[in-house]
């Protein structure tokens, strides 16, 4: 039935290209037994041998944290810390902010403004980051991204009205669309088996940011002033050069010492034909029809929106209700984003664990059970009055919010290979939309205390994880419901039309639906529409 | 471990409790009678207009106590404690100027002036506007301070003292803060002409 001719490459239905012989792709994959056949045959574009052991698709198929080896792990600290820098450019300003205000004249109106500011920025950058990175490859994202804000962040220390901080703090706030580069980076260098952690851990340490820069630049401000001698209102102007330099830095690092792909970059295999152009039509039209996108678009605004509005108010929170000094409630503040270092990893590694038994619907209750304790927890802390408690119940919440959305993003790579990087971008957007929407609601004005409205944002955030239920893959089932008779090579496919299937576009996409049958869990029985191998030739 | 972990955060949690500074009730502001007159008024190079500049303008504040005052009230005053004070108009919409009754979380009075030791003929001190003095409208005080350093009298001005602010920017920074832009900029486009270059370069080979 099979041409001789398809030996060599694998075909529309998943049967195996010749880095696979002998492995019928029809058995259930089991963790650890990933099929090391190709690996010694594993050579990028340029022919050179990979450092970790990888699969068909050349992605690793382990996180070796301390290496920095080429070009896998390379990407991954490449990816982290410019991530991360974007966290400090944007939330650069609130440490300082009593300083600041006083500078600028600023009200409470003109402070919240520019904190909805800050994070509303990135709801486009985020969204057009997923098409940048589907289209000309995440280095380029990232770099071109890094280097394009970093001017907004030189024009911080020129602001002299509440007017030109608010708008200052927009532009800067367009960088943290490095996420949706930094995890579309990672979905493609690691397996699908370990993309859960390894999505975690690199947005985990990225997010820190937003708890180092609490620590840092009071430092910095403080030396200016001290060493220097300037006056307070010039030392926060100087102080800003920090995250400026970082960034342009930083940006030619991702510039010249990263790789888009395992095998190369786009431009490069572009030209060698391993990467066709998609069109934008198509990966956009892919991506708006998937209902799973307007889900986690939701249930991350939920999680990483939420964040993102406690980074802006839990300073001044605990400097209000427990009357604590300036410097002490920073350095509460700043715990809860240190947290990031492993809960949002954890979250990621969760979701790979349960996936290794209980398959894709593992990772779906995975996220919902994390998500909803999260929002519990948020409500039991708007309700604390004491201090000490509270600064308890902010840890536990701050390890809940943050896993899930370690968990979440274990799950988005699996939606869609065509359009994973808008899906990618829309989620992130969807983050920043939860946090625009929350502070708008709960924080901007009188009407409700602090408190109440971190209480408040609990309920919300219990409410908004329920559509979580609803999320079906038909290959591999859904919460409550369980899988049906189609295969992974269906769902995928059905993102390519018959035309663009002749054309083999295809390839890079059954070679992931290959990879992606461990998301079954363990033990499922084989559920493919042919039991028997078919003998090529017959 | 995750309870080993857990347990190591709660201990956390309690140490940075112990951290906080804990916050005793203080006099209560409207306890305090107010004994003393005081005087304030700028003194500039530059004709006045009511505005003092940052950094370029002095005060001249004078304060004595009130002739109404009985003799003997006077026992237990050690020192006065002058400080320049947010008027009602600059802490509207600042929740970190506002006002309390109790002095430990009063806010409204946050910049020092001086101190001075008390004496019956009253006393006058000149201050230079200090640099990092925000932009607001504000009035001058003065506590009358015991031998504990609580406060136990206050007088302050009727008139009311506009505060021109410094910028923080200086030509330097506006020049460097260019030049770091126009160099992330240019090295961008640098180095995406020359992948551009070497692309054309290698599929023309």
């Amino acid at each position: 039935m099979a041409p001789n001719s398809d030996w060599q490459e694998g075909n529309a239905k998943g049967e195996p290209g010749s880095s696979l012989h002998g492995v019928t792709g029809r058995e259930p994959v089991f963790q650890m037994t990933m099929e090391t056949v190709g690996e010694k045959e594993a050579t990028d574009l340029k022919g050179r041998k990979f450092a970790l052991p990888v699969d068909s698709e050349h992605k690793a198929k382990t996180v070796r944290l301390y290496s920095v080896a080429a070009p896998h792990m390379r990407t991954f600290h490449l990816s982290w810390i410019a991530f991360m820098i974007c966290f400090f450019s944007t939330f650069a300003a609130p440490p300082l902010m009593p300083v600041i205000r006083d500078n600028l004249g600023l009200t409470k109106v003109d402070i919240g403004n520019a904190g909805i500011a800050s994070v509303a920025g990135a709801v486009v950058s985020r969204l057009l980051m997923g098409t940048i990175c589907d289209l000309v490859g995440p280095r380029y994202g990232c770099a071109i991204l890094m280097m394009i804000t970093a001017p907004a962040i030189f024009c911080m220390p020129l602001v002299s009205t509440p007017v030109g901080f608010i708008l200052v703090r927009f532009f800067i706030g367009f960088c943290l669309a490095t996420f949706v580069s930094c995890q579309f980076w990672m979905s493609s260098m690691f397996n699908s088996k370990i993309v859960g952690i390894a999505n975690g851990t690199a947005a985990g340490w990225g997010n820190m940011g937003g708890g180092i820069v609490q620590l840092v630049m009071p430092l910095v401000f403080d030396i200016i002033r001290r060493d220097i001698g300037s006056e307070k209102f010039t030392a926060w102007r100087i102080a800003f050069f920090v995250p400026g330099v970082l960034q342009v830095m930083m940006g030619l690092l991702v510039l010249t010492l990263g790789q888009d792909l395992p095998d190369g970059n786009y431009a490069e295999l572009k030209r060698e034909g391993e990467k066709v152009n998609d069109s934008f039509q198509k990966v956009f039209l892919y991506a708006v029809t998937n209902y799973r996108t307007y889900i986690f678009a939701l249930t991350y605004g939920y999680c990483f929106g939420v964040e993102l509005t406690v980074d802006n108010i839990i300073a001044e929170y605990f400097y209000d209700r427990f009357d604590l000094n300036l410097q002490t409630a920073g350095i509460i503040a700043s715990t809860f984003g240190l947290m990031n270092l492993f809960s949002r990893p954890l979250g990621g590694v969760l979701s790979d664990v349960v996936a290794a038994r209980w398959g894709m619907r593992g990772r779906l209750w995975n996220l919902w059970i994390i998500q909803t304790v999260g929002g519990v927890l948020c409500i039991v802390l708007g309700l604390t009055g004491q201090l000490g408690p509270a600064i308890a119940v902010m840890l536990i919440f701050s390890f809940f919010v943050q896993a899930a959305c370690g968990a979440t993003f274990g799950v988005i790579p699996f939606i869609s290979r065509r359009s994973l990087g808008i899906i990618s971008g829309a989620t992130g957007a969807g983050g920043n939309i939860g946090a625009v929407t929350t502070q708008g609601i709960f924080f901007m004005s009188s009407k409700y205390t602090t408190e109440d409205g971190i209480m408040l944002m609990g309920i919300m955030i219990v409410a908004c994880t329920l559509p979580v239920i609803f999320v079906h893959f038909p290959q591999w089932g859904s919460m409550f419901c369980p899988p049906s008779k189609a295969t992974e090579e269906d769902y995928y496919i059905s993102e390519w039309s018959k035309e663009e299937q002749s054309n083999g576009l295809h390839h890079a996409s059954m070679k992931f639906a290959e990879n992606s049958k461990s998301e079954r869990g363990r033990q499922s029985p084989p559920r493919s529409k042919e039991e028997t191998v078919v003998v090529d030739g017959v | 471990m995750a309870s080993a972990v857990i347990m190591s955060f709660l201990a956390g949690a309690l140490m940075l409790c112990a951290l906080a500074s804990s916050v005793e009730g203080g006099v209560l502001f409207s306890t305090l009678q107010k004994t003393l007159s005081v005087e304030a008024e700028i003194q500039s190079p530059v004709a006045p207009m009511g505005i003092a500049r940052a950094g370029d303008d002095h005060l001249v504040i004078s304060w004595v106590l009130q002739g109404d005052a009985a003799a003997r009230e006077d026992a237990e005053y050690e020192k006065v404690s002058l400080k320049l004070c947010y008027a009602p108009v600059s802490q509207v919409e600042r929740g970190w100027r506002k006002k309390n009754d109790d002095l430990h979380k009063d806010k409204t009075c946050t910049k020092a002036i001086a101190t001075q030791k008390y004496t019956s003929g009253g006393n006058s001190t000149v201050w230079r506007v200090a640099k990092d003095v925000p932009g607001a409208v504000y009035f001058v005080r003065a506590y009358v301070l015991n031998a504990n350093g609580t406060q136990v009298a206050y007088g302050q001005t009727s008139n009311e003292i506009t505060v021109e602010p410094i910028s923080g920017r200086h030509a330097s920074i506006d020049v460097a803060a260019a030049i770091f832009s126009a160099f992330s900029i240019g090295s961008l486009l640098f180095f995406l002409a020359l992948e551009n270059v070497r692309g054309k370069r290698s599929s023309s080979k």
